[in-house]
C-alpha cells in the first residue's frame, strides 16, 4: 500500500508536468487547428530564462515567474507570426508542421549557444525535505507543480468562459469564418492563443525546473511525451488533457516498478497506438466530422 | 592575377622556411566539451593544453612544437566517427588523445587502428576499449585511465568485503558505458558469491528515479552500486533523499564529476568511488605543481578542478606521447607505437611515475595498485583511507 501510494504520487507529479505542456497543444489546436511542435522548446526557454533571472540577477523565484510568463507570450507570438500565419494564409495543410519544428530546432540551438549544453541545477524556492502523506514521501515542490498546473489551467478556462476576450477565442475555436464575419479579429485571436500556449509551457518550465535539471536538451523528451498525452486525452478536451497526463505518468512509474525499468517508456507508446486505432479523437475528444 | 601569384609565393616560402628547421607535430584531442560529460572533457582538454604548453615552452620535442587539433565530439558516437576521419584524412595527426565516453571510443577508434595512428584513451574506462581489435597484428589503442575491470572489483570489494553489505542493487544507465560497466560489476560481485537483489536501468535525461529506487528498496538493498554519469547520478542521490531512504552509494569514478557533486549537494555526501587522482591534499611535489599550474591557467570555479582525474590523466597522456615521439625520432604511427610499447625513459607523471607503462601485450598504463578510493565530502572529493592521503616518497 505504501509502495502504491509512492508510485501514485510520483506518477501524478510527472503526469501533471506532461499535462501542462499538453495543455498548450490544446490551446492552439482549438483556435487554429494547428499545433506548436516547438512546445518542448518553449518550456526549455522558459526554464532557462527563469534560471538566468534567479541565478544572475538574484531575483526571487516568485518575482521571476511573471517575467518568464511575459517572455513566453512574446516567444509564442513570434512563432505564430513567423511560422504559422503564412501557412494559414496560403491554406497550406501542413506547412505549420515543418515551420514549428524548424523554429523549435532553432530555439534549441540558440539556447545551446547562450546557455551551453550542460544540465544546470535550478535552486528550489521550497524546502527540499520530503513530506509524508499516506506513507508516501512527497516533495513540497511536487505539490506546487500539481497545484500550479491546475490553477493555471483553471485561470485559462475562466478567461475563456467569463471574459469578452475569452469569448472571442471560443468563438474562433468554434467557427473561424463565422467569428470573422461577426467582427472578431480571428488572426489576432490565433496569435494570442499561441502566445498563451507558450506562456503555459514557459510557466511549466519554471515549475518543474527545481525538480529536474535545466538545460537546452530538456525540451525534446518532455515535448514528445506531452504530445502523446494530448493525443491520448484528446486535443479538444481540457479534462482529457489532465486525465491523459495522469494516466501516462502513473503507467510509466508503475511499469518501471512492477515490470522493468528498462521498459518504462513502452506502455505509454502502446497506449498511444491503441487510442489512435480505436478512438482517434482521444479518450475525451469529440469526433469532428469533416465533410468533403 | 598578379596578387594571387604573390600570395602563393609568400605562402610557399613561409612553408618551406619553417619546414626546413622545425615541423609542427599535430596531435588530435577529442572529447565532449559541451553537454552532460563536458566537465570531464573540458578538464581533460585543459590538462592536455597545460602539458603541451610546458613541453613547447621547454623547446618542444627535439625542437618540434606540438600543435593540438581539438574537436568536440558532443559525446555522440556519430560525431566521434566524423571527427576521427577528419583528423586522419584532413589534419593528418600524428596521434590522438582523448575519448571520454566509452561508446564514442568504441565507435571511432577503429579508423585510427586502420590508419595506423596511435590513440591514447585518457579518460574512457570501458574494459573493451584496449581489447577491441584482438585479431589485429598491432594494437594502436592505449589507455591512461583505470579500466572498468579495475574499478568494478574495487567497488565490489568496498561494498561486500570492507563494509559487509551483501544485498546490493545496481543502478546503471542504458548507454554503452553503463551497461558494460554493469557486466563488469556483476562479474566482480560473483567472486564474492553475491548476486544483486535488483539491477535497474534508466535513460540519460530521466527526471524521475522513483521506480528504480523503490525496486531497490523493496528488494531490501543495503547499498546502491552505480554505473552512470553526473546528472543522472545526482537524480539518484536526490531521489533517495526524497524517499527518505538513505543507503550508501558506491560506484565508478564518475561519482567525482562536478555535475554530480554540485547537483546532489549534501545528498551526495558519502558517495564513494575509485580515483586515480585526488586534488587535495597533493601527495607528491609533481601533483602540487600540477594543481597550482592548472588553477593559475584555467581558474576553475571555487578553485576546484571540475574533474581532477580527467585533467591529470589528460596531462600525463601528453608527456607519455611526447616521450614516445622523442624516442621514435619520427611521427609515423608504427614508430610511435613501437616506442610506446617499449618506453626506455621513465615518465614522471601526475597520477604516478610511469616506468615502462605499456608493452606489446598490455596497453593499460594504470594497474589496480595505482587506484585509491575517494569519498565525496561537502562538495569535494577526499581520500577515503587516510593512509593514501599521506605524501608518498617517489
Amino acid at each position: 500500500m505504501e509502495m502504491f501510494a509512492q508510485i501514485l504520487s510520483s506518477g501524478i507529479a510527472v503526469g501533471m508536468i506532461y499535462a501542462v505542456i499538453a495543455f498548450g497543444f490544446q490551446l492552439t489546436f482549438a483556435t487554429s487547428g494547428t499545433l506548436n511542435f516547438g512546445q518542448g522548446e518553449a518550456l526549455m526557454l522558459g526554464a532557462l530564462v527563469g534560471l538566468t533571472c534567479v541565478d544572475m540577477f538574484g531575483m526571487n523565484y516568485w518575482l521571476m515567474i511573471p517575467i518568464v510568463c511575459l517572455f513566453g507570450m512574446v516567444q509564442g507570438g513570434f512563432v505564430e507570426l513567423i511560422g504559422v500565419r503564412p501557412a494559414i494564409k496560403i491554406k497550406s495543410e501542413f506547412g505549420w508542421i515543418m515551420s514549428t519544428i524548424a523554429l523549435g530546432i532553432i530555439f534549441k540551438n540558440v539556447a545551446e549557444n547562450i546557455w551551453g549544453r550542460d544540465a544546470l541545477p535550478f535552486p528550489s524556492p521550497l524546502p527540499m525535505e520530503p513530506m509524508e502523506f499516506l506513507g508516501a514521501n512527497i516533495l513540497p515542490m511536487e505539490i506546487l507543480v500539481v497545484v500550479g498546473a491546475l490553477v493555471m489551467m483553471m485561470l485559462v478556462e475562466f478567461f475563456n468562459r467569463k471574459t469578452i476576450y475569452g469569448k472571442a477565442v471560443v468563438a474562433t475555436a468554434n467557427d473561424r469564418d463565422a467569428a470573422g464575419l461577426m467582427g472578431i479579429n480571428t488572426s489576432l485571436v490565433i496569435t494570442f492563443s499561441y502566445a498563451l500556449s507558450s506562456l503555459t509551457a514557459a510557466f511549466a518550465g519554471v515549475l518543474i525546473a527545481p525538480l529536474t535539471l535545466t538545460g537546452a536538451a530538456m525540451g525534446g523528451a518532455l515535448g514528445l511525451k506531452a504530445f502523446a498525452v494530448a493525443i491520448i486525452g484528446g486535443l479538444s478536451s481540457g479534462m482529457g488533457i489532465i486525465v491523459g497526463g495522469l494516466i501516462l505518468g502513473i503507467v510509466e512509474t508503475a511499469t518501471g516498478f512492477y515490470i522493468s525499468t528498462g521498459y518504462k517508456d513502452v506502455p505509454g507508446l502502446i497506449l498511444l497506438l491503441l487510442v489512435l486505432a480505436f478512438k482517434p479523437s482521444g479518450l475525451f475528444g469529440k469526433t469532428a466530422i469533416k465533410k468533403v | 592575377m598578379n596578387i594571387r601569384r604573390h600570395i602563393f609565393a609568400v605562402a610557399a616560402t613561409a612553408m618551406l622556411s619553417t619546414g626546413a628547421y622545425a615541423a609542427d607535430i599535430k596531435v588530435g584531442v577529442i572529447g565532449p566539451f559541451t553537454g552532460g560529460s563536458a566537465s570531464m572533457g573540458v578538464s581533460m582538454r585543459d590538462g592536455v593544453r597545460l602539458a603541451t604548453k610546458e613541453i613547447n615552452a621547454a623547446g618542444g620535442i627535439d625542437g618540434n612544437k606540438i600543435v593540438l587539433v581539438e574537436r568536440d565530439d558532443e559525446a555522440k558516437n556519430e560525431r566521434g566517427v566524423q571527427i576521427a576521419q577528419e583528423l586522419i584524412n584532413n589534419e593528418k595527426v600524428a596521434a590522438t588523445l582523448g575519448y571520454i565516453n566509452t561508446g564514442v571510443a568504441l565507435a571511432s577508434q577503429r579508423f585510427f587502428q586502420e590508419a595506423k595512428i596511435p590513440v591514447i584513451n585518457n579518460v574512457a574506462t570501458g574494459t573493451l576499449i584496449t581489447k577491441q581489435f584482438p585479431n589485429a597484428a598491432e594494437n594502436y589503442v592505449f589507455r591512461t585511465s583505470a579500466a572498468d575491470n579495475i574499478q568494478a572489483p574495487m567497488i565490489a570489494k568496498e561494498a561486500v568485503e570492507k563494509r559487509g553489505l551483501k544485498k546490493v542493487a545496481i543502478l546503471a544507465d542504458s548507454t554503452n558505458y553503463g551497461q558494460l560497466g554493469r557486466e563488469d560489476l556483476e562479474k566482480a560481485l560473483k567472486t564474492y558469491g553475491v548476486t544483486p537483489v535488483a539491477t535497474e536501468k534508466f535513460n540519460l535525461g530521466d527526471v524521475d528515479m522513483t521506480s528504480q529506487l523503490l525496486k531497490a528498496k523493496n528488494a531490501g538493498a543495503e547499498v546502491i552500486l552505480t554505473y552512470a554519469i553526473g546528472p543522472e547520478l545526482a537524480q539518484i542521490a536526490n531521489g533517495m533523499a526524497k524517499l527518505g531512504w538513505k543507503k550508501p552509494m558506491i560506484g565508478s569514478w564518475t561519482l567525482s564529476m562536478a555535475s554530480f557533486i554540485d547537483t546532489a549537494g549534501k545528498n551526495g555526501n558519502g558517495a564513494t568511488m575509485p580515483e586515480t587522482f585526488i586534488q587535495n591534499p597533493p601527495t607528491t611535489p609533481k601533483r602540487k605543481a600540477f594543481v597550482e599550474a592548472y588553477l593559475k591557467d584555467f581558474k576553475p570555479k571555487n578553485g576546484i578542478i571540475a574533474s581532477p582525474v580527467s585533467a591529470a590523466q589528460g596531462y600525463d597522456s601528453v608527456y607519455l606521447l611526447a616521450a614516445a615521439i622523442k624516442q621514435a625520432k619520427g611521427t609515423e604511427g608504427p614508430k610511435i607505437l613501437a616506442a610506446l610499447q617499449d618506453l626506455k625513459t621513465p615518465v614522471d607523471g601526475v597520477v604516478m611515475s610511469y616506468n615502462k607503462p605499456f608493452s606489446a601485450a598490455d596497453h593499460e598504463a594504470i594497474k589496480a595498485k595505482d587506484v585509491v578510493m575517494g569519498i565525496v565530502e561537502d562538495g569535494k572529493v577526499e581520500f577515503l583511507n587516510a593512509e593514501d592521503a599521506t605524501a608518498k616518497k617517489k
